[in-house]
């Protein structure tokens, strides 16, 4: 009789163990931004690669406010409608201006050639953000604009887009479960006619992060991360146009160590790139990109040295 | 029957005249807010920058003249 009755506190513990996982759906954590989504793939797996040579310089004058020099030399690619890639050398000075508040951010980019590149973050109040972006060319007709609103909810995030060429787009994306969030998006192209719907999904935990996106124009996009411990995680993603039939697949690695940081992919292109950054002191980095196409027979080797933060 | 086609006529140019003018204010608008685009393009391509640097100039604390210029 007595070995019939179970331990009592065998099913206590349980108990305890489920109170915990109860979620509490009130207080559920704020989503990542709806543009920010395969943020941690795209950290990964599309480094800034390039070709040539490149040396930056920011000069802080107060803790918000800097100015940035940047110098580059290199073959630039130019679209062509042949398979060859057609390579022209070309150099460019960039000169930059960054003002970094916690409420209001002005980041300016000119080049040469008179391309301006402007980007303004502004908090209106604790909740609605305004941000704008443009690129503005001395040619006519090649220069674009665009500015959303964001509403900061609770657990949900809003965002309102309007770019030139009467486009006009919004998201929306809410936390389900503290893990998973769930979001949608529409937009309309007044200049091309087009319009368009999309639907994505985010599932993260502290080891891995794995997301998903559809759209009506035809794209379907996934990505999943794993962190395998705290220098090194591995990336993988998969992209498919069902109206054109491409896909596209990579995987990648990046390890984040204490003086420099490395991150290779390999592409279902035949595309092979690596990107290392590494800290020879405080303040200096020095960058090694590379990138190999072996359909193309396209060979791109960089190298560069940034001063300052 | 000359008078009537004459009525009908001047019918038509009084319509004619109220649609045009909707039309061209709508025009006025669809012009003034190009030139106003186009304004604001070539202000903010020539003025962002020296607006970012003098709102960073007038920032706490206040920079020198000779830091913006130096390279150093």
């Amino acid at each position: 009789m007595a070995a019939t009755v179970p331990p009592p506190t065998h099913v206590a513990k349980e108990n305890e163990i489920k109170i915990e996982e109860k979620i509490d759906y009130l207080n559920l954590p704020c989503p990542i931004p709806y543009e920010e989504i395969h943020r941690e793939a795209l950290m990964s797996l599309k480094p800034e690669l390039f070709e040539g040579m490149r040396f930056d310089f920011t000069k802080g004058l107060n803790q918000k406010f800097s100015l940035s020099h940047s110098m580059f030399m290199g073959p630039m690619e130019v679209p062509s409608q042949s398979t060859e890639t057609i390579k022209i050398p070309t150099s460019h000075y960039e000169f930059g201006a960054n003002f970094l508040d916690p409420k209001l951010m002005l980041f300016g980019r000119i080049l040469t050639d008179g391309r301006l590149n402007a980007r303004v973050k502004c908090d209106l109040t604790d909740n609605l953000t305004l941000k704008a972006n443009a690129q503005l060319t001395s040619e006519p007709h090649m220069s674009h604009g665009m500015g959303n609103f964001d509403y900061k909810g609770k657990d949900y995030r809003a965002q309102f887009q309007l770019g030139n060429g009467a486009l006009f787009g919004a998201n929306y994306i809410q936390s389900v479960t503290p893990h998973l969030s769930l979001g949608g998006e529409v937009f309309w192209a007044g200049q091309h006619r087009k319009s368009g719907i999309g639907f994505a999904g985010r599932y993260n935990s502290d080891k891995m992060v794995a997301t998903g996106q559809v759209a009506s124009t035809g794209m379907v996009a996934l990505s999943y991360v794993q962190k395998v411990s705290e220098k090194v995680s591995l990336a993988s993603d998969f992209m498919y146009n069902y109206m054109s039939r491409d896909v596209t697949t990579s995987f990648g690695y990046d390890y984040i160590l204490r003086q420099c940081r490395l991150r290779g992919k390999i592409d279902s292109n035949g595309c092979t790139a690596a990107f290392l950054e590494e800290r020879l002191n405080m303040g200096l980095n020095f960058i090694l990109s590379a990138e190999i196409d072996h359909r193309k027979k396209d060979y791109k080797f960089g190298f560069g040295l940034t001063v300052g933060e | 029957m000359a008078s009537r086609v004459a009525l009908k006529g001047k019918g038509k140019s009084g319509k004619g005249s109220k649609a045009s003018e909707n039309r061209s204010t709508a025009k006025c608008l669809k012009e003034w807010s190009t030139w106003a685009v186009k304004k604001a393009k070539v202000i903010t391509h020539y003025g962002f920058i020296p607006l970012v640097i003098i709102i960073g100039m007038n920032s706490e604390p206040k920079p020198q003249l000779s830091q913006l210029l130096s390279p150093v």
